[in-house]
């Protein structure tokens, strides 16, 4: 039995906790009574995957169905994929321990582009071929969801279906569909041609790509009754959307180890880098009551002490200090450690700053992105550098002694002076710091991370080249001789990384060689830098005649046909355009609260989104 | 405040929660159940919630110890049933009591090797393991420095079985805060005598006792 040998042999990696499943809220079901086995794949570690709010959503939604069955799967770390293919050990769920080839559904959450060679590596490791045409079969069907697919082009050859969108509705009407044509013995084309009437479904294979002579897309064209253009799904009554009453419960540490609420959803900033600032429009937000509610359930349910929100900006809800109030009536009775990531405190009052520290301290970070208010407005991070400061005032005072700051390395237009401005910026807290008479005990120790700057699909700087390696080398090293060691402590990525995520994530079809050929040379895991080999990619590269500028380094004109552009994400292109012109004149967006600058989604609601 | 002593099994997927992990996975149970454990005052509190005999990764125990102290006075099979309506799947109470004996009369530890696939060849192997003059173990001392240790005098052989393809072999080693032995390195010196290595077997704690010879529970 597959349970025996995985027992036999996971003493001898890192972690066993993490390959055997059986936590408190995980879900097992007779699998006798269950029409759907669905196996949720994230391509990356247990402790990373765990941590991800999607799948907790996902999985608890799916096995809120009778007759359906959602089990968690994860990437085996490298010293248990080597004792699995040794040991014939198919890669299997946590929850039954047995092989997802056997199982009707594998569905990946691609959340960032260098987990695509992990999504292969999962598959072969199933013992399920990795080409999509390769699996005649009416099941396993693989299908894929998350931020990633709205641009999947380079996994097209290899997942079957991408769900566009959000996942509450149309997941569960691809699996009623499904169970019903099981049921009447239908072949997966049969299936697929029904799946693709549903809306938020892309069939890849249903769709030819044809390539101009300077190798950009010249058509995409539609066929088995495949829509022209895919819409993605929205979840309209964000306030009643399930949310789980309960979540899996790790033995073992993960990353973010704690009860999780989601606040709202969308973002009304705009930050032109900013893909999810795009994608998950629009703004939705939960009332009170519900975050309540399910602040109070999960944390029962769980007995997790620490609860975080959720959200790309939680200083953006409506009712912030309302909601935080009553919140804070919950957690302070029963000792519960309320964290609020993605939260910017300078609108909130002295009284309840004082009440979330007296439960937990958070660092004090800021993402001003560029060093410069000409840099920041033509990125539109509506951040100011008094803000910044006058934040710092207060934290120094209120015993803060460290800082940490997010920026940003080639970003469009950008030039010295901008990236000196960076230095200057910890300059000024710097003497900020040491000109307070009550500041804490002492040095200031200031963290500054410099992130590569990765053009994104479905935002204003989609057309953008990301800049040169070498730009990127000269840029860090220009920071590194402004700023002062003593204080400042910075950190980046190695650069290639970046220009691995900027081929991925607008890349085509023709990449899914590529990717093929990487992972077949061993690489995986790109996103571990203890794993990523630029130098293997190169060469796959080099040898399918693929020139990586092409992808990365090229200005795209606002005509040409974009990998992405038959999937509709309702922000229209024509506002793009519109927002990407403006970058470069150095005019800000206002935030989608103060005016509405038509970006496209109104339409897909039905009417504002602010009244 | 209420002094409680709980005996518990640890089987199945549940043997591979690592000593950390099982302490915080209990206290969430407590939290669940809603059980309040008493903290310690003080600056850093703390819930007294305590193992006395950790068990290494991977072995199943049928008679593992918890020691802890809750803020309100709850009747013992209260406790019981509402901690087994939460623990995960292979922890189980069997029973929960006020503490009798203290930790310090832990003496020994008795485990139940099963060795799957094995004729009772492995009998014979052990037999002869047995049968030498030493048994020498690298150990490390309190000052770090490894020294070699003859580990026989410490294995009491109870019971060697062989049926249906499995041997069961039963040990009686020291535990406590005296003299230890772990069954895993007493394991390893068998590996290393018979040349091979050892992987299809389970072995589970069945008692703790006291240094008469009488169960610690
Ligand atoms: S439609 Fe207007 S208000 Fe709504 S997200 Fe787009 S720009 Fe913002």
């Amino acid at each position: 039995m597959l349970r025996e040998k995985i027992e036999r042999h996971i003493l001898k990696v890192q972690k066993p906790s993490r390959y055997i499943g059986g936590e408190i809220g995980s879900i097992v079901k007779d699998k006798s009574k269950i029409d759907v086995r669905f196996a949720f794949c994230f391509p990356d570690v247990y402790d990373i995957g765990m941590s991800h709010l999607g799948m907790k959503i996902l999985y608890s939604l799916t096995n809120s169905r009778e007759n359906f069955w959602c089990e968690r799967v994860f990437s085996p770390w490298i010293d248990y994929e080597k004792i699995m293919r040794e040991n014939d050990i198919p890669l299997y769920g946590l929850e039954s321990l047995e092989p997802i080839k056997d199982f009707d559904f594998i569905g990946f959450t691609l959340q960032y582009e260098l987990s695509y060679t992990n999504v292969l590596n999962m598959l072969d490791l199933a013992g399920v071929p990795v080409y999509s045409k390769d699996r005649k079969n009416l099941s396993p069907i693989v299908v894929a969801g998350g931020p990633c697919t709205c641009n999947p082009e380079p996994l097209t050859d290899f997942v079957d279906i991408f769900i566009l969108g959000e996942g509450e509705e149309v997941n569960l009407e691809l699996l009623d569909l499904y169970a019903k044509m099981k049921k009447d013995g239908a072949s997966k084309e049969e299936f697929l041609k029904e799946a693709v009437k549903i809306e938020g479904i892309y069939i890849p294979a249903f769709y030819d790509v044809s390539y101009n002579h300077d190798g950009t897309i010249k058509s995409v064209v539609p066929k088995n009754g495949a829509p022209e253009k895919v819409k993605k799904r929205i979840i309209k009554d964000f306030d009643n959307v399930f949310y789980p009453e309960t979540f899996v419960v790790p033995f073992t540490e993960t990353v973010h180890d704690r009860a999780v609420v989601e606040v709202l959803r969308g973002c009304i900033r705009g930050c032109r880098f900013c893909q999810a600032g795009f994608i998950y429009r629009p703004f939705r937000e939960k009332s009170i009551g519900t975050i309540v509610n399910e602040t109070k359930s999960l944390c029962e349910s769980t007995g997790y002490e620490e609860v975080s929100l959720s959200s790309l900006s939680t200083s953006d809800y409506s009712q912030i200090n309302l909601m935080l109030n009553e919140l804070v009536d919950y957690t302070e009775k029963e000792k519960i450690n309320l964290s609020l990531p993605s939260t910017r405190i300078d609108n909130f009052s002295k009284e309840l700053l004082e009440k979330i520290k007296s439960v937990r301290k958070s660092g004090l970070t800021f993402a001003p992105e560029a060093g410069t208010q000409r840099l920041r407005d033509v990125i539109n991070k509506n951040i100011t550098e008094e803000e910044i400061l006058s934040a710092c005032k207060t934290a120094f005072e209120g015993g803060y002694s460290s800082v940490k700051l997010y920026f940003m390395l080639g970003l469009p237009t950008e030039t010295d002076e901008d990236v000196e401005g960076i230095a200057v910026l910890a300059e000024k807290i710097e003497k900020l710091f040491y000109s307070l008479p009550h500041r804490p005990k002492g040095r200031l120790s200031i963290s500054i991370s410099a992130a590569t700057f990765v053009p994104k699909p479905f935002t204003p700087f989609q057309f953008e080249p990301q800049a040169l390696p070498e730009e990127i080398k000269r840029k860090q090293s220009l920071l590194i001789s402004k700023t002062n060691p003593k204080t400042v402590s910075l950190s980046w990525h190695k650069t290639d990384i970046s220009i691995l995520e900027a081929v991925l994530a607008r890349g085509d079809r023709r990449l899914c060689d590529a990717l093929y050929h990487a992972w077949k040379s061993g690489c995986v895991f790109d996103s571990w830098d203890e794993c990523y080999d630029f130098l293997k990619w190169k060469k796959v590269f080099e040898e399918l005649g693929i020139d990586i500028s092409f992808y990365a380094n090229r200005k795209r004109s606002y005509e040409e046909i974009q990998p992405w552009d038959h999937l509709d994400y309702f922000v229209s292109k024509e506002f793009l355009i519109r927002e990407n012109k403006k970058a470069h004149e150095g005019i800000a967006t206002p935030n989608c609260r103060i005016s509405c600058s038509g970006c496209g989604i109104n339409k897909a609601i039905g009417g504002a989104c602010f009244e | 405040m209420n002094d409680v002593r709980a005996v518990f099994e640890k089987l199945g997927r549940a043997r591979f929660i690592s000593h950390l992990d099982l302490l915080r996975c209990m206290q969430r149970a407590f939290k669940r159940a809603g059980l309040p454990l008493w903290y310690s005052q003080g600056f850093n509190p703390r819930a007294y919630l305590m193992f006395p005999l950790p068990l290494s990764l991977g072995i199943g125990s049928i008679c593992e110890i918890m020691d802890f102290t809750l803020v309100d006075d709850i009747s013992c099979d209260e406790i019981k049933d509402r901690l087994n309506k939460t623990l995960p799947d292979g922890i189980k109470i069997l029973s929960v009591d006020a503490p009798v004996k203290k930790h310090t009369e832990i003496a020994a530890a008795v485990y139940e090797i099963k060795f799957f696939d094995r004729n009772s060849n492995i009998i014979l192997l052990f037999n002869e393991f047995m049968e030498q003059e030493k048994i020498e173990i690298q150990k490390v001392n309190k000052k770090k420095i490894p020294v070699q240790i003859d580990i026989k005098p410490q294995i009491e052989v109870l019971e060697m079985v062989s049926k249906d393809g499995q041997a069961v072999i039963k040990l009686k080693l020291p535990a406590g805060t005296q003299e230890n032995l772990n069954v895993n390195s007493m394991l390893e010196a068998f590996q290393n005598f018979i040349k091979s290595e050892i992987d299809d077997i389970f072995i589970c704690r069945t008692d703790i006792l006291c240094l008469d010879g009488k169960k610690f529970f």
